[in-house]
């Protein structure tokens, strides 16, 4: 990860500008195969993906089961005898039901059954489909839209910089949690209407628009410093002094150097915006029943924590392998792009 | 009627009434007098004062600090739902059932020192309308006056409608119309009786004098509600107000449900207040069963379902709904089939009216056995609103939250296309109830005020009850079928004459609208508590829960 | 320099007012508010209610509610609750603060002093085993969900190994320090190890690479020319450089925590902190106590990011004139 660093130089004279443009990603694409951590770490994220995508396959044809509707009255087997997914307590009072735990028997509940008697494996293949349908959609958002603020920002300065650098400011001041809840309570109690576009209460869109808002700051900022900083560079006042517009300079100049560090941001955006998916379903207010992600699924663990752990632990397992998988590699790609990067790791 | 009362009771509290009525073993209760009983709970109950706190976390702890002019029996089992003379030694019933005439009793003191006095009684009579008790409207509306009192509260006097005269020590209430009910309304925490110097407005944090065995010495939302004995008090009515075993009562906020068990579990403290978590159920049930008590209550599980709006504006819809819920598969969500029991009625078991009454199950009769999907499936068919889009509401707590899942998966299962919400407890009662928001169907419980059938059944589908765009709208389904609202009139005012004829109707109603289906009834579930090793005599009463005080941690 | 600081309070006080605002707004915005109802209590008399939303001024225009609430929260303290009535909102805060106060600083007490310690492990055993390995490590703890690893903790401390090894864990929840150190102690170990862990990993690779940086500094190389050993060049010169970055970083998410960021700390081990309070203020929309602690929450980021910047503005000149 570290012997990169005294290598690159192009980027950032920025001499010959047909030469950056072309060969900086072909050159970041051979450091970034060369490193070996980063391609296992993409290896190991493909075959979440791949699994996940195979939710259906799994719950049709080798669990048998419909992970989204309860099962509370039905049985299964176990070793060769049919056993009651939710086994009502027979001694003492008898109070008490107990989902049944773990089978490790792929075809009859692999993790066991969750408080309604759904099979956890299932739900955990179809909720990772919505953790990174979530994570992505919204970490493109941030992205886009980060790099659109930003960039506006600090290439007009003077009023429009005045007016978004506030707006970001009160979004930043926001501890992030906490606005996410803020919205979360308003849209998912209701819902959203504006004009043709309706989202219901029960939308994935909600969770992945409040997601993506919320972490634009994080972005924006660093890449309306950067647009800063390259107005101020020589070859963007030489550009000026040549004559060119305004528009030329952006699309040639400011662009190309934002994009990368969009790329670069993106994976660890993505990281987070999954944790914090998680968070939000956790706290019941993300993805909505009966539609499941690794968050919700965790929340519906944390009822049967100490009798039934493998609930909460797998999906916890998932996510964390899939974000640490995102994390190693989103540090291969910063890099392998611009390894004298210095970005600032938000939590 | 000591020994009328000791055939009803349980033997817990037969027991206890010995002990006092006799006075022979007086030196085993002197022995377990004393010691501080730690009760807990999550979180705060809100205000303290007892003319507006709505909450049963508070509710049970005034039984023992506040009195009305009656009181329900302080007794196990159905006994607590007699009504008896409390601060009033005696009452007469006058000009038809309009005029009620009470007797004070001579030489109850407040826990300020204070001696009550009729104008202590007339005055908390207006507080009610000038702290605006929630139940000023519902309850208290019949008395004359009250029409001037709910529009301008400030200036609230009741005249002509409640009198005191210090000579004879009696206070008259008038009514506008014979109310056979009102003893119970006279019962209930909004009708205690307080100082006439307390404050008209909410009391909030600071407690008020009572009249009870014991005083709320301190209360801090955050931390902790601690009871003392009252130093003036002395027992003049044993059903009313019996003296307390505990020198103090505590009750502490801020534990986890979970956390609670736990310290109940090791001795830390008595009883909590909060239903304990699912995965401690079989826990308690074995290794605590003898500190685990289990006591039906006269309630029930249920889900409104809009009659205004599609589709459950279908009855067919209603019905596909009752006959294709699995009560035993909710019951199984609540903790198991010792904690509940299946339901398909309105009225509860035990409850005045009741018959048992269930036509939505596979051999429709008295009792629920078994779903009958294939017929739901049928009803959702012929209704036309196959593939019609449900959102389920619910509480989000770990029981309605599941409740509301289930139903989903059910509604699902026979042809609609649902998905579960779940919203805050503190709005799942109030946001349901508004029209503005289109809530189709949601999960609801309903626990009783007092025991009369109207206050299941004309308070939750009566007409009265429903206030399209309010907040205040308490008929969810939004109910109101003319033909039935007119036979719980005539139901209400067969009460003034005679309980048992009015209560066969209210039967007849119950059924029919069971058959209507503005609900789909759940279940009737059972209440837990969990105490500590040394706590004795437990008494349960079916209306106000445990008597906290009657029992001795000594 | 106190044009600067002048700059910042203004910048400070209108963030604080807009996040207010919008505060207010979005729970204008959201059904089901109307606290009359709940105030007034179970199937309330129209009547009742229409008084109780008199007496709560809910019948009055927006802005003067606002005006309102503001004044009863700042000038006269004394602004209730919707929820539970009659309780006032600023002692909620003031006794939520200390959970949280003591719940963050173990916390940061913890991350600094470990991740300073993995941070220049790493950095001085750059490109070895040691290196790959702490950083991994840090790795791991930043990708785990906070909540998820508050309940394993709890699942292994109050549950799985309760019996032996954790007998000694109290129960989840807070105790006072004023009522018992060591019992305050025990109840705050494992949330402080558990909040850290994440904070561990990041601080330990913005050390990390700090330090590799400052090696390559033109001071540094002179300072080893100079035939320093290269431990005191580490720790003179490498290290107090590098500090800047993690100090000024350490302001900022000290300040978020602080303002309520330890929500899911709090929440997962039963800790009535600030985080906590708002998150119940929300999800029972409780206004008066939304507005109370999202203020508080915001004034501490806003304070922390002013406090960073200002001590930005004393070291470097450039930044007082962006």
């Amino acid at each position: 990860m570290s012997d990169l660093i005294v290598e690159e130089v192009p980027a950032q004279a920025g001499g010959d500008l047909a030469l950056v443009a072309a060969s900086p990603w072909r050159l970041a694409r051979r450091r970034l195969l060369r490193n070996r951590v980063a391609m296992a770490m993409a290896g190991l994220l493909a075959v979440i993906v791949v699994l996940c995508l195979l939710a259906p396959v799994y719950a049709h044809d080798v669990a048998h089961t419909d992970p989204f509707s309860s099962n509370l009255d039905g049985t299964t087997i176990v070793n060769g005898k049919s056993v009651p997914v939710m086994e009502s307590s027979t001694q003492g009072l008898g109070l008490g039901v107990t989902p049944i735990g773990p089978t490790w028997d792929l075809h009859h509940y692999f993790l066991g059954a969750d408080g309604q008697g759904r099979d956890v494996a299932a739900r955990l293949l179809y909720g990772g489909r919505n953790s990174l349908l979530i994570g992505t959609s919204a970490a493109l958002i941030t992205c886009i839209l980060a790099v659109l603020i930003g960039v506006v920002a600090g290439f007009f300065g003077g009023l429009v910089d005045g007016v978004l650098s506030r707006l970001l400011d009160v979004v930043w001041a926001f501890p992030v949690y906490l606005l996410a809840i803020s919205l979360s309570t308003v849209l998912i109690s209701r819902g959203f209407s504006l004009g043709p576009l309706h989202l219901t209460s029960g939308s994935l869109l909600l969770p992945i628009t409040i997601i993506g808002l919320v972490y634009i700051p994080y972005v924006a900022r660093p890449i309306r410093g950067e647009v800063l900083s390259l107005r101020r560079r020589e070859f963007v006042e030489a550009a000026i002094g040549l004559g060119a517009s305004n528009w030329r300079l952006l699309w040639s100049e400011i662009l190309p150097n934002v994009v990368t560090t969009a790329i670069v941001l993106f994976p660890l955006m993505l990281a987070i915006d999954m944790l914090t998916e998680a968070a939000l379903s956790f706290l019941s207010i993300g993805v909505q029943e009966p539609k499941a992600s690794w968050g919700t699924i965790i929340l519906d663990g944390q009822d049967v924590l100490y009798t039934r752990p493998a609930v909460a632990l797998a999906p916890g397992i998932a996510i964390a392998l899939t974000v640490l998988a995102l994390n190693v590699l989103g540090d291969g790609i910063r890099d392998a792009l611009d390894p004298r990067a210095k970005l600032r790791r938000t939590d | 009627m000591v020994r009328n009362r000791r055939a009803l009771l349980a033997v817990v509290a037969a027991a206890l009434v010995a002990v006092v009525a006799t006075g022979s073993s007086g030196a085993t209760a002197q022995s377990h007098r004393g010691g501080t009983l730690k009760l807990l709970a999550n979180a705060a109950g809100g205000t303290l004062d007892p003319q507006v706190n709505y909450t049963l976390q508070y509710w049970q702890l005034y039984q023992a600090t506040y009195d009305g002019l009656l009181a329900f029996q302080k007794a196990g089992g159905a006994a607590a739902f007699n009504v008896v003379p409390d601060l009033a030694s005696s009452y007469t019933i006058k000009n038809g059932g309009k005029s009620w005439v009470f007797t004070l009793r001579k030489g109850i003191k407040f826990s300020n020192g204070r001696p009550v006095t009729v104008n202590d009684v007339v005055a908390s009579f207006r507080r009610i309308f000038k702290v605006k008790s929630p139940t000023a409207g519902g309850f208290y509306s019949g008395i004359v006056g009250a029409t001037a009192c709910l529009k301008t509260p400030a200036t609230c006097t009741l005249k002509g409608g409640v009198s005191g005269d210090a000579k004879t020590n009696t206070v008259t209430i008038n009514l506008t119309a014979p109310d056979a009910e009102f003893k119970f309304k006279l019962a209930v925490p909004h009708a205690s009786i307080l100082p006439a110097s307390a404050p008209s407005s909410d009391a909030g944090t600071k407690p008020i004098p009572g009249t009870g065995a014991y005083y709320f010495a301190s209360y801090d939302p955050n931390k902790e509600l601690v009871m003392k004995r009252n130093p003036y008090f002395h027992q003049w009515s044993q059903a009313a107000q019996p003296d307390g075993y505990p020198d103090q009562i505590t009750q502490s906020f801020g534990l986890t449900v979970e956390a609670q068990v736990t310290a109940i579990e090791n001795g830390q403290a008595d009883w909590g207040y909060d239903f304990p978590p699912a995965d401690r159920l079989n826990e308690l049930g074995t290794k605590y069963a003898a500190q685990t008590h289990l006591t039906p209550l006269t309630a029930f599980w249920y889900a409104p379902m809009n009659v205004n709006i599609p589709p459950f504006n279908n009855l067919k819809a209603r019905q596909a709904v009752n006959y294709a819920i699995d009560r035993n598969a909710l019951i199984k969500i609540f903790g198991g089939s010792k904690l509940a029991t299946p339901s398909c009625q309105v009225l509860p078991p035990g409850f005045p009216g009741y018959k048992p009454y269930c036509p939505y199950t596979k051999n429709p009769g008295s009792t629920w056995s078994a779903p009958d999907v294939a017929k739901a499936k049928q009803l959702v068919a012929q209704s036309g609103e196959k593939g019609a889009k449900v959102v389920v509401i619910s509480a989000n707590d770990e029981v309605q939250k599941a409740v509301g899942v289930y139903l989903a998966s059910v509604l699902n299962e026979i042809g609609f296309k649902a998905t579960a919400k779940a919203i805050s407890g503190n709005i799942a009662f109030t946001y349901p109830q508004n029209t503005k928001n289109h809530v189709q169907i949601n999960v609801q419980q309903w626990y009783q005020d007092y025991p009369a059938a109207s206050d299941f059944l004309h308070i939750l589908f009566g007409c009265e009850s429903f206030h399209p765009g309010s907040d205040s709208s308490i008929n969810m389904a939004g109910f109101c079928d003319k033909a039935i609202n007119a036979q719980m009139h005539q139901a209400l005012k067969m009460e003034v004459t005679s309980f048992p004829k009015a209560n066969a109707l209210w039967s007849k109603i119950d059924r029919e609208v069971t058959d209507q289906a503005p609900m789909a009834t759940m279940f009737t579930p059972k209440h837990l508590d969990f105490v500590s090793k040394r706590v004795g005599n437990f008494v349960f009463s079916k209306q106000f829960y445990w008597l906290v005080d009657q029992s001795w941690v000594q | 320099m106190l044009r600067f600081v002048l700059r910042r309070f203004v910048s400070m006080i209108f963030v604080l007012f807009s996040i207010s605002v919008l505060s207010f707004l979005i729970f204008f915005a959201t059904p089901g508010v109307d606290p009359a109802a709940r105030i007034a209590g179970r199937n309330a008399d129209q009547r009742t209610l229409a008084a109780v939303r008199h007496d709560f001024g809910l019948d009055r225009p927006l802005p003067i509610r606002y005006a309102l609430m503001m004044k009863k929260l700042f000038i006269t303290r004394d602004l209730t609750s919707y929820v539970n009535r009659g309780a006032k909102v600023i002692p909620q805060v003031t006794q939520a603060a200390p959970v949280t106060l003591s719940l963050v600083f173990g916390a940061a007490v913890i991350w600094v002093v470990v991740s300073i310690a993995m941070g220049m492990l790493a950095g001085v055993f750059r490109g070895t085993w040691i290196d790959t390995a702490v950083m991994i490590v840090g790795l791991i703890g930043i990708s785990m969900p906070v909540f998820w690893l508050g309940e394993v903790v709890n699942l292994i401390t109050q549950s799985r190994l309760h019996g032996s090894v954790f007998s000694w864990v109290p129960p989840l929840g807070y105790i006072p320090f004023s009522q018992s150190p060591w019992g305050w102690f025990k109840s705050l170990l494992f949330p402080w190890l558990t909040l850290s862990i994440l904070y561990i990993g990041i601080y330990a690779r913005v050390l990390r690479s700090a330090i590799v940086e400052a090696q390559e500094e033109d001071y540094v190389r002179t300072a080893r020319a100079k035939g320093l050993t290269e431990r005191r060049v580490l720790f003179r010169h490498a290290l107090r450089t590098s500090l800047v970055g993690f100090v000024s970083l350490f302001g900022l998410d000290f300040g978020a925590l602080v303002g309520g960021g330890a929500l899911l700390t709090e929440v997962v081990f039963g800790l009535h902190g600030v985080g906590k309070l708002t998150f119940d203020s929300l999800q029972n929309l409780d206004l008066p106590v939304i507005l109370a602690t999202v203020i508080y929450a915001a004034f501490f980021v806003v304070a922390a990011n002013a406090v960073v910047d200002l001590v930005y503005a004393w070291l470097d000149p450039r930044v007082r004139r962006a």
